[in-house]
């Protein structure tokens, strides 16, 4: 076991478990810490539980009917499974990118400002200017600059899930969660969205989920490796990938399982 | 794989193609057929009316030179006779002109001259002789079946006096009618030479003591007009008399009362003071029809007007003439006006104002009649030639007209949209306006809506989004079971536990609309504040609902105390008899209330299991998508779901309206049936499909009612099928613009 523990963290877990409804346990007890401004990838094999955790992130796990949870995340200092936590500012502290592109059957322009709306800003000017800036860090603005009150279900899959990333971006969150981005999309479509999450990474703390490993190598400033509901190792992706600590994630980063 | 069994799947995969193509078709051509056999049984209904020359033949010599009086015949168009000014009746064959037998007129005198003939009702003749008197006689015929002779059907003709008038003491008069009624009551009025009017009557009174008595009177008739009285007319009854002038002016006497006849008005009916040549009834006594010497054709009732009381009104104007009307006469079974001038014989219909068949031959018409049943006529011209004619004339009443617009029937003191097809008597003048019954579908299919909608789409949003799945496993299949309630249970609840219930209590009812949603207001605000509150906070979301049933049930239950009381405070104890005298709307046990309730109960169910089913099939990524980014559950539905699912939730919301606008039990039992045209939710409606149900076991097969209903129910057939059409539409539209999942 390697120690997860780091300064400052922006988001720290202290022995959390997770329960599906019947008693399944999906978390059997994490501790990990993110650092602030970094991209953080979650790998191991499917059921592994890493999806399960991103999720206790921003509380999505709340739509589980009967799920039950234990152990404590910090969100900059405050417990987010606290009674007075509100969900609401939780979720637009942390923003998330899911597996599928799931853009709204509505406009471009209104999906990134979706977030906006929803928080009661009118501000036109201010809609307009987080429209470009969103875009342009995710990478999708010279291509939909000119189509913006189009509808976006007429994206390609790529620019849709580009197009997710910056409606998550429009609400300037601290951190990102990024569910297997890129599981869904194209050789050509992944290369951008890893190029727009690189991009992104001065500005927020991402932690991205991902199957694919060399995705995690590419992307990652640190990785964690999941299995069966337990870390089994973090640390700086360089090191993980090129000197495992623990057999578990050599036998998988090496393809003997997974 | 196995060629043989690669064989059976491509086999099975044809033969299912087969049945889907099939079955698809089969429902596609039904609909069809069941359109184009409801649409063939109503196309009649404008069918143009036919006229075509049966017989025609040169009349028998006649040796005497005596003028022909008049001619009739029987039903059947078989046997004829003409009555000429000796008073012989000659009775001959309609098909080759043979003579049969005759019958000679004489008058209580003895006479054997006449001056004039009237015809009028069945085959009833008043004759008035160079005497003086007057008699009436009717030509009766009456099919004879001959047992010997393989029942074969034979005419039989006999001639029958009804009545007998001395002649007055004042000599010869110019015109003279005479009418005998029921109750042997006998009116003749004469116009005398000098232009006054003499009425005698007879009537049969019965004495304190049982013994009939006959009591007879003789008056001079008042008169204010400033023309000379060029026509007269009695009613079959003997009790309203009309007369015209040569100044367009109608005079209009009550007989009623033997001792004093009445002369009830004289009105200037022409401001050009044209001349009045023809008067008559229509059948049922209430329209007199009008001809001038200008070719003018109209009809006139008494309407009843509040400064002048009942005074003439001209209501239908017919299609005319060229030259002056020379005579009028009803048609013996409807409301048809039988019209004579040189230039031909017309049949046009009052209400409908339809000019039906004109009559035209080469050579001048100088007399016609019309078979008792109104489809045959026969006319003599000036030259002897006398012809008989097949008239086909299948729904004189309608016309778009009288289907759509506003009509002036009998009694009526204005044009109406009215349905009232059929009354006690024969002489009814039937009403056939759709207009109301398209206002009462649409009107109950309003009000049911208006309570459906909310509550079944409220409902699906919340079963879907917030309830628990537990929860929603319970309401959904509930609701659903409320869709397999049979319709008729529904309206006898509504119209026999409902609306009396809502009867009694309007007060608490209408309180409990303001209540109900003040206290879930203030309840919302207790529970949002209850909300900060440590053990309250761990209240599970998605059983509020729980909460909620309690405050309504108070809400109710206050509604119910207080109501009487409020009632009696603000509406003098009576809220129907307050809405009367203040609102001027009648309350009817069965309104729209009880509709909206009874068939929005029907309505719900599908609304609200198609809206669900909308609502829950948005992809859950689309719920997750909006959650994550910090909206709330209402945020998300009201953003994400609800346009998503708004193709789902109108399809659903068609579907239902469609299922009001046909829904029959319901309706027929709880709205009254009151084919009225009022958007007040205090009465109630007759829709064109319980008009259907209530009226098509009583319509005679084949009948304008019968046809008229077939024809409602092609326009029921389209309004559905423009519904849905749009509908579908619009769920297109919307489905390209939110779909795509």
């Amino acid at each position: 076991m390697t120690t997860s523990r780091i300064e400052n963290p922006i988001i720290q877990v202290n022995d959390l478990k997770f329960y599906y409804p019947g008693n399944a346990r999906a978390l059997h007890g994490i501790d990990l810490s993110f650092p602030e401004k970094q991209v953080t990838a979650l790998i191991g094999p499917s059921g592994c539980g890493k999806s399960t955790l991103i999720r206790c992130f921003n509380r999505m796990n709340d739509l589980i009917d009967g799920c039950r949870i234990e152990g404590e995340v910090i969100l900059e200092g405050e417990s987010i499974y606290d009674q007075n936590t509100d969900i609401i500012e939780l979720r637009r502290k942390v923003g998330m990118v899911f597996q599928k592109s799931n853009p709204f059957p509505k406009s471009i322009y209104e999906n990134v400002i979706y977030g906006l709306r929803i928080a009661g800003e009118k501000d036109k000017k201010l809609f307009d200017e987080r429209v470009e800036t969103s875009l342009k860090a995710a990478a999708l603005w010279d291509e939909v600059k000119d189509r913006l009150q189009e509808s976006a279900l007429g994206l390609s899959g790529g620019q849709m899930q580009r197009l997710c990333i910056a409606r998550a971006i429009a609400v300037n969150p601290k951190v990102i969660l990024m569910d297997e981005p890129c599981s869904a999309l194209d050789p050509k479509s992944t290369a951008r969205v890893e190029e727009t999450i690189k991009e992104l990474r001065d500005d927020y703390t991402i932690i991205i989920v991902t199957h694919n490993m060399q995705q995690a190598a590419r992307v990652s400033d640190h990785t964690a490796f999941l299995f069966e509901g337990n870390l089994i190792e973090y640390g700086l992706t360089d090191q993980l990938f090129v000197k495992p600590q623990n057999q578990q994630t050599e036998d998988y980063i090496t393809g003997r399982f997974g | 794989m196995n060629p043989a069994f690669l064989k059976k799947i491509k086999r099975n995969d044809r033969i299912a193609a087969w049945i889907i193509t099939i079955g698809g078709m089969a429902v596609i051509v039904s609909v069809v057929l069941i359109l184009l056999l409801i649409t063939k049984v109503s196309l009649p209904l404008f069918y143009s009316p036919d006229s075509q020359l049966y017989t025609s033949f040169q009349l028998p010599g006649d040796k005497t030179g005596k003028q022909v009086f008049t001619l009739g015949m029987d039903e059947y168009l078989e046997t004829g006779y003409i009555v000429d000014s000796g008073g012989l009746v000659r009775f001959f064959n309609v098909t080759d002109g043979s003579g049969l037998d005759n019958y000679q007129f004489i008058s209580e005198s003895g006479s054997q001259s006449l001056v004039s003939i009237q015809r009028y009702g069945r085959l009833n003749h008043v004759l008035h002789w160079n005497d003086g008197s007057v008699t009436i006689e009717q030509v009766k015929f009456s099919p004879f079946f001959d047992e010997n002779n393989n029942n074969l059907r034979s005419i039989q003709h006999s001639i029958e006096r009804q009545a007998a008038f001395a002649a007055p003491a004042t000599g010869r008069s110019e015109q003279v009618v005479a009418r005998i009624n029921e109750e042997d009551r006998q009116v003749r009025v004469d116009l005398l030479q000098n232009g006054t009017l003499r009425v005698s009557l007879t009537e049969e009174v019965e004495s304190l003591f049982g013994a009939a008595e006959l009591v007879e009177a003789t008056h001079q008739l008042e008169n204010t007009a400033v023309g000379q009285i060029t026509t007269m007319i009695l009613s079959n009854d003997g009790i309203q008399l009309y007369a015209g002038t040569n100044q367009g002016e109608i005079l209009r006497w009550n007989l009623s009362d033997i001792e004093t006849p009445l002369l009830e008005e004289v009105t200037q009916a022409f401001s050009d003071h044209r001349e009045i040549t023809a008067l008559n009834l229509v059948f049922g006594d209430v329209s007199l029809i009008v001809g001038d010497n200008q070719g003018g054709l109209t009809t006139w009732f008494p309407v009843r007007n509040s400064d002048t009381g009942w005074k003439l009104t001209l209501i239908h104007e017919l299609t005319g003439h060229a030259e002056p009307i020379r005579s009028v006469s009803p048609t013996p079974h409807d409301k048809s006006v039988v019209s004579f001038a040189s230039g031909g014989v017309q049949i046009s219909h009052m209400t409908s104002e339809r000019f039906l068949v004109g009559i035209d031959p080469p050579e001048k018409i100088s007399h016609y009649a019309l078979t008792t049943r109104g489809d045959g006529m026969m006319t003599l011209t000036e030259q002897g030639q006398l012809s008989s004619w097949k008239l086909d004339i299948p729904h004189p009443e309608i016309s778009f007209k009288t289907l759509f617009g506003k009509v002036w029937y009998e009694g009526y003191s204005e044009p109406a949209w009215a349905w009232q097809s059929s009354a006690g008597t024969d002489d009814y003048e039937p009403k056939l306006s759709l207009s109301p019954l398209i206002f009462g579908t649409l009107k109950g299919t309003f009000y049911a809506m208006l309570f459906a909608v909310p509550l079944a789409i409220f409902g699906a949003i919340y079963t879907s989004q917030f309830a628990r799945p537990k929860f929603k496993g319970v309401v959904k299949p509930a609701v659903e079971v409320m869709a397999a309630i049979p319709t008729v249970i529904i309206g006898f609840l509504a119209a026999l536990w409902l609306a009396p219930l809502i009867e009694r209590s309007l007060g608490s009812m209408f309180l409990s609309l303001i209540l109900i949603p003040a206290a879930l207001m203030i309840s919302i605000a207790l529970w949002q504040a209850a909300r900060k509150i440590e053990p309250l906070k761990r209240v599970e979301r998605g059983f509020e609902f729980l909460a909620i049933a309690p405050v309504i049930i108070i809400a109710v239950a206050i509604a119910a105390v207080l109501g009487p009381g409020l009632e009696n405070w603000f509406f003098a104890g009576d809220l129907k008899q307050w809405l009367f005298t203040e609102m001027g709307t009648r309350y009817d046990p069965r309104n729209c209330i009880i509709i909206a309730f009874a068939m929005g109960f029907a309505v719900i169910p599908i609304i609200f299991t198609i809206s669900e089913d909308a609502l829950s099939n948005v992809p859950p990524s689309l719920k997750a998508a909006s959650l994550a980014l910090g909206a709330s559950r209402w945020q998300t539905v009201w953003r994400v779901i609800l346009p998503s699912a708004s193709p789902g939730i109108f399809a659903g919301t068609m579907i239902g309206f469609g299922r009001a606008v046909g829904e029959t039990m319901i309706v027929l039992m709880a709205t009254g049936n009151t084919a009225i045209m009022d958007l007040s939710i205090f009465n109630g409606m007759r829709p064109l499909s319980a008009n259907i149900a209530v009226e098509i076991p009583e319509a005679p097969v084949d009948g304008s009612l019968y046809r008229t209903l077939f024809l409602t129910a092609v326009i029921l057939f389209v309004m559905t099928f423009i519904v849905n059409t749009v509908a579908e539409i619009v769920r297109q539209r919307l489905r390209a613009k939110y779909g795509r999942f």
